[in-house]
Formats: structure tokens, C-alpha cells, sequence
């Protein structure tokens, strides 16, 4: 694994608006999450974790994000590093795009669909920038209509080792894993249509509103003894 | 695969015998640690190591049931009944893995230490005389490598950590350090197993296993190591740790004997 890069102290200036009247955050820091599903693939944001290192943040994401689904590689982002816009935050906020930093090469990340999915932002390409403001100027130049742009310097991130002994312990074995699906456990007692095919599904409960067993409208009329 | 299938004249009875005694051993204690760890689940210092630990659990949970297949192949045993129906005098689990799981330092660094011991004896299984075997270890090896450098991570950061995680990873080691050596006892018979390469040499296993253990927790984790060697009693006998952890893990199978789907 990428050894833990230093702080990018200039990057993180959005990143300290935190009132200190506000109680603190006690969780370690949070950590972007990329997959590669196979070579040929982006990376994609799958999520996030709480790790207290760089190489903490691969193993757990490893755990949490690609126990099953395929994947080859894993790369993980401080939240800090990160520098994220929506185009109504380019309206609100232009000032976002002054953001200055290090400058070098950035991933730039966009969001290109409102459909639900399990991943949020593909990672579609890298420019060089001086700074995270620059780099996200260039992201709203290229992909105009993306509904979220982001980038992060590429020195921030860090990566699963490509070696095919990574690959096999860390990846190989998600795509052998059996599960069963929800449905499955449909089969312990009976499946809800069965009983409405064979006519057995009990009618509603109260379809006329009853207190107790006498239907609440005599109630009315004629009060229980 | 490809590799030779010792035919039936190769595996006698008394091999027989001895490679199910070994697979039944090999398989308890991944059953009882799974447990163990999976005593976790809602509890662990984070909600990311909660899911690490409860896939490591399974992954574990996984081996046992591809060993219990290999011994249903021998004698028809059901790994099912074999791991809900039998009792703590039947078990043949090592006391190391039935101790109760302390706290996430006694938990890493015991699983850290296991996952060692496993991925080596894997990674020599591979190379079994037994096809069957051979073909198991290759699978079940992999997720032993990613294990053991989650764990180790743990311990080191622990280790390393603040005083009181230093503290409590040192007593830890010193709690688990004389118990471990009972992963190296072998099943009785196991050396004619060996003999026909059906599996590897448990001492050579050892002796690879306390170089990582010195490297790592010794070298890299600065913890004080025990170089007393304790043979520890037979498999069969247990701690009054694993009663109640059996009660509880095969509770829902006994009172549902016949339930057909889980």
C-alpha cells in the first residue's frame, strides 16, 4: 500500500468553518472510497469509512464495500482532500473555484445520473491544476452538464497494491461468495400470493371498524352493556 | 484439478481415520473462534470493524464447513449435525480459540495469532497428496493472507498505540502466548498423514509460525515474547469456557431439530 501522504493543509481550507461551540467529532477521519470493478472500468465512489490511517482506511474498506461485489482495486480519499461542487453551489458559492492548493495533477470525479445506484460519482479523467479550485473549473469546463463535479490531488490518495497477490487475497474471493438473496427466506412459511391463489388469505382485520367483536356503528346506536 | 487422487488403497483405514480426526480438528476451532468473534457483532469499537470482523468470522465459518465437507466425503457425517449437536466433551477445539474473547486487544491480537498459524498451514496444504484437501486450501488460503494483514495492522497500531493499548496488548500476549502452542499438537495418527503428504509437517508449520510471531509482534510491535514452550493438554480438554458458548451458538438448533431451511 501508498504510504501515508503528508497534509495538504491548503486544500483543507473549506474544511474549517467547524464552530467550537459545536461539540467535537470524536470519529477518526473519513475516508472517500473508489472502486474499479476490472481494468477496463472507472473507479467509482462507493461510499465511505471512519479509519484512523491510510492503509486502516483499505483494510476496512476492503470489509465493508467489496466483500462480494467484484472489484480489483480500491483507492481511498481523506474527506478533507476532497473538493466536491453541485452547479446551484457554482451559483451560491463561486468563490469554490478560488480554492487554492498544491499544485499537480487532480482526479476529477462527476455525477452523472439522479438514478439510484450504489455508486455516486465516476471518476472520468485527471488535469493538471495549480490548486483544487482550478482543478474544479476545469471539471465544470469539460463536463458541463454533470450534476456534481469533484476532485482531489492525486497525491492524496492512497491504493491497493496492483500485485496479483493483492489481487487474489483481497478480491478473488468475493466473486466465488454465495448468498441468498431476500426472496430466499420467502420460503419459511408460505409466500404471501400462495395464500391469496388458494383463496386462504385472511380478509382484512376491522374492513367496518368493530370494538371488540361488535361492529362499531351498533356500537353507536346501541351501547354495550 | 489435475493434481493425482490417491486412490482408495492409499487412504486405509487408520488414514482414514486419522485425516477425519484432523479435519474435525481443523474445523472446531474455526467454528469456535467464528463464534467468538461473531460475539462482536453490535459491540465492536467502530461500526467498520464491526463488518471486518463479522467477515472475518464467516470467512472462518466457511472453512469449517468446506473441512466438514472433505469429512463427509470419508463417513457421511452431516457438518450440520456435527456442529450443532455435539457437546463440549465431543468438541476438539483448541482452549485457545474457546477463551473468552476479552477485549478488541485480546480479540485481534488472538485472531492476528490464528490467522498466521492458518495461512501457513494452508499455504502447505496446498501442496496435499489429496486432491480434495489441496483444492480447499488453495480456495481458503487467500482469504487467510487478507486476514492476517488486517489483524496485523490491528496489533500494531495497538501495540504502538497509547499506554493503556500497549498495556492491555502485552497482557494480552502473555494470556495467549502459552496457549497457542496447542495448535501445533497433532491428531493422533497424524504422522502417517504426513508420511503420505496428505498433510503438511505441523513442526515445520510451527517453526515458520513463531518466525512471523517474532518479526511482528517482537520486532515490528516492540511486545515482550514468551520463549517458554508449553505443550498444553490434548484437544478434548476444555476450558469450563466452552459449555456455555456451545449452549448458546447451538440454541436455536436444538430447539428446531427438524427445521428444514434457515
Amino acid at each position: 500500500m501508498t504510504q501515508p501522504q503528508p497534509d495538504h493543509p491548503d486544500t483543507q481550507h473549506h474544511d474549517t468553518q467547524r464552530h467550537d461551540t459545536q461539540p467535537h467529532d470524536t470519529q477518526w477521519p473519513r475516508w472517500e472510497v473508489f472502486k474499479q470493478d476490472s481494468e477496463k472500468r472507472p473507479y467509482q465512489a462507493i461510499g465511505s469509512v471512519h479509519a484512523g490511517d491510510p492503509d486502516h482506511a483499505l483494510v476496512t474498506a476492503r470489509n465493508v464495500f467489496v466483500r462480494r461485489p467484484a472489484a480489483v482495486s480500491l483507492w481511498a480519499v481523506r474527506e478533507a482532500d476532497i473538493l466536491m461542487a453541485t452547479p446551484q453551489e457554482l451559483v451560491g458559492t463561486p468563490d469554490v473555484l478560488a480554492v487554492s492548493g498544491t499544485a499537480g495533477l487532480y482526479h476529477v470525479g462527476i455525477k452523472k445520473s439522479h438514478k439510484r445506484s450504489m455508486t455516486f460519482v465516476d471518476l472520468v479523467g485527471a488535469v493538471q491544476a495549480t490548486g483544487p479550485g482550478d482543478a474544479l473549473r476545469q471539471a465544470h469546463e469539460q463536463y458541463p452538464d454533470a450534476l456534481a463535479w469533484l476532485v482531489f490531488p492525486d497525491a492524496a490518495k492512497v491504493a491497493t497494491d496492483p500485485d496479483p497477490g493483492t489481487v487474489e487475497s483481497w478480491f478473488a474471493p468475493a466473486t466465488e461468495k454465495t448468498y441468498k438473496q431476500q426472496q430466499y427466506y420467502g420460503t419459511i412459511g408460505r409466500h404471501v400470493g400462495e395464500l391469496k391463489r388458494s383463496g386462504q388469505m385472511p380478509g382484512r382485520v376491522n374492513e367496518h371498524p368493530h370494538v371488540g367483536e361488535q361492529p362499531a356503528v351498533k356500537h353507536n346506536e346501541e351501547p354495550v352493556k | 484439478m489435475t493434481a493425482p487422487t490417491p486412490t482408495v488403497t492409499e487412504l486405509n483405514a487408520a488414514r482414514t481415520a486419522a485425516l477425519i480426526r484432523k479435519l474435525t480438528a481443523l474445523a472446531d476451532d474455526e467454528i469456535i473462534l467464528a463464534h467468538r468473534d461473531g460475539e462482536w457483532t453490535g459491540h465492536a469499537p467502530i461500526l467498520e470493524e464491526d463488518i471486518a470482523l463479522a467477515n472475518i468470522a464467516q470467512d472462518e465459518l466457511g472453512h469449517a464447513g468446506m473441512y466438514l465437507e472433505l469429512r463427509r466425503a470419508l463417513d457421511g457425517s452431516d457438518p450440520d449435525r456435527l456442529a450443532m449437536f455435539r457437546s463440549a466433551t465431543e468438541y476438539t477445539n483448541t482452549r485457545f480459540v474457546e477463551l473468552p474473547r476479552g477485549d478488541w486487544a485480546y480479540t485481534m491480537l488472538r485472531q492476528f495469532m490464528y490467522d498466521a498459524y492458518e495461512a501457513l498451514w494452508l499455504e502447505a496444504a496446498q501442496h496435499s497428496t489429496y486432491a480434495p484437501l489441496a483444492e480447499v486450501a488453495a480456495k481458503a488460503v487467500r482469504e487467510e493472507k487478507f486476514h492476517v494483514q488486517h489483524t496485523a495492522l490491528w496489533v500494531e497500531r495497538l501495540a504502538l498505540g497509547t499506554p493503556e493499548s500497549t498495556r492491555r496488548t502485552q497482557t494480552a500476549l502473555a494470556d495467549l502466548w502459552p496457549h497457542a502452542a496447542q495448535l501445533f499438537q497433532p491428531v493422533e495418527g497424524e504422522d502417517e498423514l504426513v508420511k503420505a503428504g496428505i498433510i503438511p509437517d505441523i513442526a515445520g508449520v510451527r517453526s515458520r509460525w513463531e518466525a512471523v510471531m517474532v518479526k511482528h509482534l517482537q520486532d515490528k510491535c516492540g511486545l515482550r515474547m514468551s520463549r517458554d514452550s508449553f505443550p498444553g493438554p490434548a484437544r478434548e480438554n476444555h476450558t469450563e469456557h466452552l459449555a456455555p458458548l456451545l449452549a448458546e451458538m447451538q440454541q436455536v438448533a436444538r430447539q428446531h431439530p427438524n427445521a428444514e431451511v434457515w
